[in-house]
């Protein structure tokens, strides 16, 4: 032990080195164990669990209000081939994404929007009452999926906001009344004024 | 002292009484053959001065030059050419040389990528299917959506930059992706571990991103290394729900779990060993400092 420090010393100044033997068998105490310096991420972030693992529970869609969350057991997705032309490789890869389900058992989208949704794609759904979205925008399956899902998302929640009746104040109802009455004020009178500009115009008779 | 008395001393006696009388010799008494050297001539006087090389008359001895690089009214070669900003700072630029998943997924088929082991920058240069050049700029390997949809590994993978898709692909197989940005020293540490080791350096301690790259590294969406995991984990919800997967439950794996958690220290190059640690091949030691300086510097 001695005879390995003397001759460190002797290569380098300050660098005290002391030998630590690898066994291939054993796991020596520094191996494979977490090193860690002053900006490991238990330092950086001190009041978080460090877990990538967690799973958070899905946002439920209550109170009659989306909250964006599509389950994707409850939804059946196909690929198909898709149109256009592309010879070979259009021909043989299933590229086109189509998302179904069935509409009226969808009970993860409150009961208000899915009335409202059933009527505004009446077109859309088959005659078994399967809602169906498809997209065929990219030459990939899996963005064509996020795309139908991206639509399925905005679909849903812009027949939420229709159904939203904003919460208008008393005050501002009397300004609108007011504003209203204003304005057909002040078309009368330019209409008035209009009208005794015209007949300024006409030649004047015995009676006026 | 030879001949004595009024006989005439022999021209070897005059020399040697000589030798004897006079000092010894020294730098103050010799002196070089004539034109032995050049005497440097300022332009004061005989041969330096007059005109001072300026010659006669003219802008010249005026000492009114044109402009450097003016060619007499022609455009000057240094103008012909024109600035375009669309290479401003392109030496600067960081390259991230691309690795596709057809290819990873082709790698793990033929068994050139250990999936039980996690895969960073080191795993893929050990295959001597790709090169990395740090001395030209070159960063780290990025991954590309090329064989999305057809992606099937459960990998647990360290790049240097994946697109939104990619980090899909790989979540929705199950296994976990990171973004880890790594210096040029320690570049080039690890793209050939065995040749750094030969060289006897000891292990050096990776350095923080520059400042434009430290966004990119903090953002739980990158997957990044100095992102916090408990937003990561809230990402990969997110990113499950975009891309239309149920996200696989990590725990459910136990015999995996270890693998596919194992994660580098910032300041860490190797997996299980620390930087300032000396490796020696030949005799199958590892050498690390006891000085309190340098554990403190290491760990810093």
């Amino acid at each position: 032990m001695n005879q390995y420090e003397n001759m460190a010393v002797s290569f380098s100044n300050f660098f005290c080195l002391r030998r630590l033997l690898i066994s291939s068998t054993s796991c020596s105490r520094a191996y494979l164990s977490g090193f860690k310096s002053n900006l490991s991420l238990d330092k950086l972030y001190p009041t978080s669990r460090l877990d990538i693992t967690t799973i958070p529970k899905a946002p439920e869609s209550k109170d009659g209000k989306f909250s964006g969350y599509i389950p994707m057991d409850r939804i059946q997705v196909n690929y198909v081939r898709s149109g256009g032309p592309g010879g070979q490789n259009v021909n043989c890869v299933s590229t086109k994404t189509e998302v179904r389900f069935h509409l009226a058992s969808a009970d993860w989208i409150p009961e208000p929007i899915r009335v409202k949704l059933a009527e505004r794609v009446k077109n859309q759904i088959s005659k078994e009452g399967y809602f169906i979205v498809k997209s065929e925008r990219t030459r990939s399956q899996q963005l064509n999926l996020a795309d139908t899902l991206d639509k399925l998302r905005n679909l849903i929640h812009s027949v939420a906001q229709s159904l939203v009746v904003p919460e208008v104040s008393e005050e501002t109802l009397e300004r609108q009344r007011r504003l209203r009455e204003r304005a057909a004020r002040e078309r009368l009178k330019e209409k008035r004024a209009h009208s005794m500009t015209k007949q300024g115009r006409q030649s004047p008779t015995l009676d006026s | 002292m030879a001949g004595v008395g009024n006989r005439v001393l022999a021209g070897t006696d005059r020399a040697l009484d000589l030798l004897r009388e006079l000092p010894r010799l020294s730098l103050s008494n010799i002196r070089s053959n004539p034109k032995a050297f050049k005497r440097n001539k300022r332009g004061r006087g005989q041969h330096g001065g007059k005109k001072h090389g300026a010659g006669n008359k003219g802008s010249g001895q005026r000492q009114n030059f044109m402009r450097l690089g003016y060619e007499t009214g022609n455009n000057p070669f240094y103008l012909r050419v024109p600035k375009e900003p669309y290479y401003k700072g392109h030496h600067i630029r960081r390259e991230y040389p691309p690795i596709s998943l057809m290819q990873l997924q082709t790698l793990i088929d033929t068994g050139r990528l250990d999936t039980s082991k996690p895969i960073d920058l080191t795993a893929l240069c050990n295959t001597k299917l790709f090169q990395l050049s740090p001395f030209e700029n070159q960063y780290g390997f990025q991954l590309t959506d090329e064989g999305l949809d057809n992606f099937k590994g459960r990998i647990n993978i360290e790049v240097q930059y994946a697109p939104e898709q990619v980090i899909a692909a790989i979540e929705k197989n199950g296994g976990v992706i990171t973004t880890a940005f790594y210096d040029a020293p320690s570049l080039i540490a690890m793209r050939d571990p065995m040749k750094f080791f030969a060289s006897g350096t000891p292990i050096p301690k990776r350095q923080m991103p520059p400042e434009n790259a430290v966004e990119y590294y903090t953002d739980p969406k990158n997957r990044g290394y100095l992102a916090d995991p408990d937003l990561v984990a809230l990402e990969r919800f997110k990113l499950a729900q975009k891309y239309g997967y149920e996200l696989p439950d990590l725990k459910k794996d136990p015999e995996l779990l270890p693998m596919m958690l194992e994660r580098k220290d910032p300041r860490q190059i190797f997996f299980g060993l620390n930087p300032g640690w000396l490796v020696n091949l030949k005799d199958k030691k590892i050498f690390e400092p006891e000085d309190e300086q340098l554990l403190e510097y290491y760990r810093s």
